[in-house]
């Protein structure tokens, strides 16, 4: 605020400045016509007033090419193309307009050639500003269509998702382009052009209009399209940069401490998880409607799992193999022998090893048979064994020695001091 | 209610129900009538049924928070805590080994075999997972490559991290359950104020 007294004082003194200030309010005031000018490539007179006209022409900002209709001097399209920062969109923005003004030249020969009544020529002109349009649609439609593949490869050509996202932007840069070379065809000036004549009307307003519109409709699909990839490849992004940066602080920090967050007032609902519970049950014999069920699983309950030490053989080498399987053969000697033991309780009357050896059809010699239940009965606890009586069914060998060879043993449950049974 | 019973079960277990797991389940829980029943029930266990922001995955919440209550959640919070680097690196690893395009969301399936040759080609892979494997949420007493990351999968796996949809397979999916631990920790950087947003050309590198 203080300066601009001081700026209004020295202004007036230096003339490029008032000389520059005047030139800028001139393309100012003219604005409208001269964006006309350089979205369309040229300027109709008819747009400024004869004095206007004039001094644009004075200070340089329109010019006549040579024989040419009158254009923007270059300098002045680039101060435009700079201010707004978009080369490419006057790229494009050429590319129609070339493709327009041919089409405008291509009609009035054509129009000249009917006029002549030349039916070759005007034939000939009508096929080249069929191909004209064609040709101009047809980029659009090329461009539209190398959009379309890229996005449904998600852009599949580059690895990473940081140039994924570079690709959307362009892709969305070139459909802007697109739409800018959209908005440049105007259907009244190509409705002017092609007057009243229904061939042309055909070709340049409905057919033309109805691909613009087809186009149109392809573009506002893509856009959406590239909208939510790009939201997708944003949170991807997010996520990567919030897991790289937190582990590397993490690691840079070792002994960092977060706040007692479980112990706040408010705990967040983040933390917030319930430890769990196993609800356990276990058998009830309470009810009697359970007791044909629970009968049932207790039958299936098998008797004496074994199978825990098989991990252990497997990673044993040859020699423990073989020293396991007689140690395996006499734990079954052993077991069979309980189970003959439990034959002997669950049995009403005594029994006899060589008889039960025979009838269970088990695979041992009878001798180490009945040692095994002679050795097992001697090793029980003293108290178990008073509930067994073992009785030997020896005979002497022979006269001289007291060598007693035992045929076969009967067991039976002490009842008073004998077998539960007469045997 | 009935044959809700084995959910119920599960979720009182401390299971995260999410779409990869189960997703028969986790369409019964999207039911918000459903969900009133089950917290009706669930409310003398002081517990309700809870889902994370984008409600990727369910589980159980206390309603009330009770002392004993707050000392579980307390336990639980520095177990996760203690797990949390280990976790994110091991995120890392794995997109980096796979070159993926981003980090690993629910959903996302891993091959164990894929995953394992990629790490052995490459040193520098192999020395920050055989780093990883010894930290103590992982435990691995192996210096084998393959013995370690069957180690690291298998201790993920138990986490709630990651689902084995055939037992005898080695092919994993990740659980809805990592996305509350992505929560977590954007939770944790915005409570703690960590200043980890700037970005700095060193960490843009890495990414």
């Amino acid at each position: 605020m203080t300066q601009s007294p001081k700026q209004k004082s020295t202004a007036p003194s230096n003339p490029l400045f008032a000389l520059g200030k005047e030139r800028l309010e001139l393309i100012g005031k003219h604005a409208d016509a001269l964006m006309q000018g350089y979205l369309e490539g040229r300027l109709k007179e008819s747009s400024f007033s004869r004095q206007g006209l004039q001094k644009l022409l004075d200070s340089r900002v329109l010019f006549y090419p040579e024989e040419q209709s009158l254009s923007l001097r270059p300098i002045v399209n680039e101060l435009i193309a700079s201010l707004t920062q978009d080369e490419r969109k006057r790229q494009i923005n050429t590319d129609v307009g070339e493709h327009l003004d041919q089409i405008d030249t291509r009609v009035q020969s054509l129009q000249a050639a009917r006029h002549k009544g030349d039916y070759a020529a005007s034939e000939h002109h009508m096929q080249l500003l069929t191909e004209r349009v064609n040709d101009m649609t047809g980029q659009f439609g090329d461009a539209i269509e190398s959009l379309w593949h890229r996005l449904n490869t998600e852009f599949g050509f580059v690895s990473s998702l940081d140039d994924k996202m570079l690709e959307i932007e362009l892709a969305q840069r070139q459909l802007r382009r697109i739409l800018d070379g959209f908005g440049i065809i105007n259907f009244d000036d190509l409705i002017q052009l092609a007057g009243s004549d229904g061939g042309l009307r055909k070709l340049l307003v409905s057919q033309l209009q109805a691909r613009i519109s087809e186009h149109s409709g392809s573009l506002l699909e893509v856009q959406k399209r590239l909208v939510l990839l790009m939201a997708r490849f944003r949170q991807q992004q997010d996520r990567a940069l919030l897991i790289n940066r937190m582990s590397a602080f993490l690691r840079q920090h070792p002994n960092f401490q977060m706040s007692d967050y479980p112990n706040r007032s408010q705990v967040p609902a983040v933390i917030n998880h319930a430890h769990g519970i196993s609800a356990q049950a276990f058998i009830a014999i309470d009810r009697p409607q359970d007791s044909y069920a629970l009968a049932e699983l207790a039958r299936a309950v098998p008797r004496e799992p074994q199978q825990h030490s098989l991990s252990e053989k497997q990673t044993e080498g040859f020699v423990m193999a073989v020293q396991n399987l007689v140690a395996t053969e006499q734990k079954q000697l052993a077991k069979d022998v309980e189970d003959f033991f439990i034959q002997v309780i669950d049995s009403p009357h005594a029994l006899s090893g060589v008889d039960y050896l025979a009838e269970k059809e088990l695979s041992w010699e009878p001798e180490m048979w009945l040692f095994q239940i002679v050795a097992e009965y001697q090793g029980l606890p003293q108290q178990n064994k008073q509930s067994f009586m073992l009785d030997k069914d020896s005979a002497q060998q022979s006269r001289f020695n007291h060598l007693h060879l035992i045929q076969d043993v009967t067991v039976g449950m002490r009842f008073f001091g004998d077998f539960q049974a007469a045997s | 209610m009935i044959e809700h019973g084995p959910l119920l079960e599960r979720l009182l277990e401390g299971e995260f129900i999410c779409a990869i797991t189960d997703e028969h389940s986790f369409h019964k829980l999207q039911n918000d009538e459903m969900v009133d029943d089950f917290n009706h029930f669930l409310r003398p266990l002081n517990r309700r049924v809870a889902k994370n922001d984008d409600g990727s995955v369910y589980f159980l919440a206390y309603c009330d928070l009770t002392q004993n209550a707050r000392q579980h959640i307390s336990h639980q919070f520095a177990n996760t805590v203690q797990s949390l680097l280990p976790m994110l690196e091991w995120m890392q690893l794995v997109q980096e080994a796979l070159g993926r395009d981003g980090a690993l969301s629910a959903g996302d399936t891993i091959k164990l075999q894929d995953f394992e040759s990629k790490v052995v080609d490459n040193q520098s892979l192999i020395q920050r997972m055989s780093h990883l494997a010894n930290d103590k949420v992982f435990k691995s007493t192996s210096d084998k490559p393959d013995m370690q990351i069957k180690q690291i999968f298998k201790r993920i796996k138990e986490l709630g991290y990651l689902y084995q949809p055939h037992k005898d397979r080695l092919f994993y999916r990740v659980t809805g359950k990592i996305e509350q631990l992505i929560e977590l920790v954007r939770f944790i950087k915005d409570e703690e104020n960590l200043p980890i947003d700037d970005k700095t050309p060193e960490q843009e590198a890495m990414f």
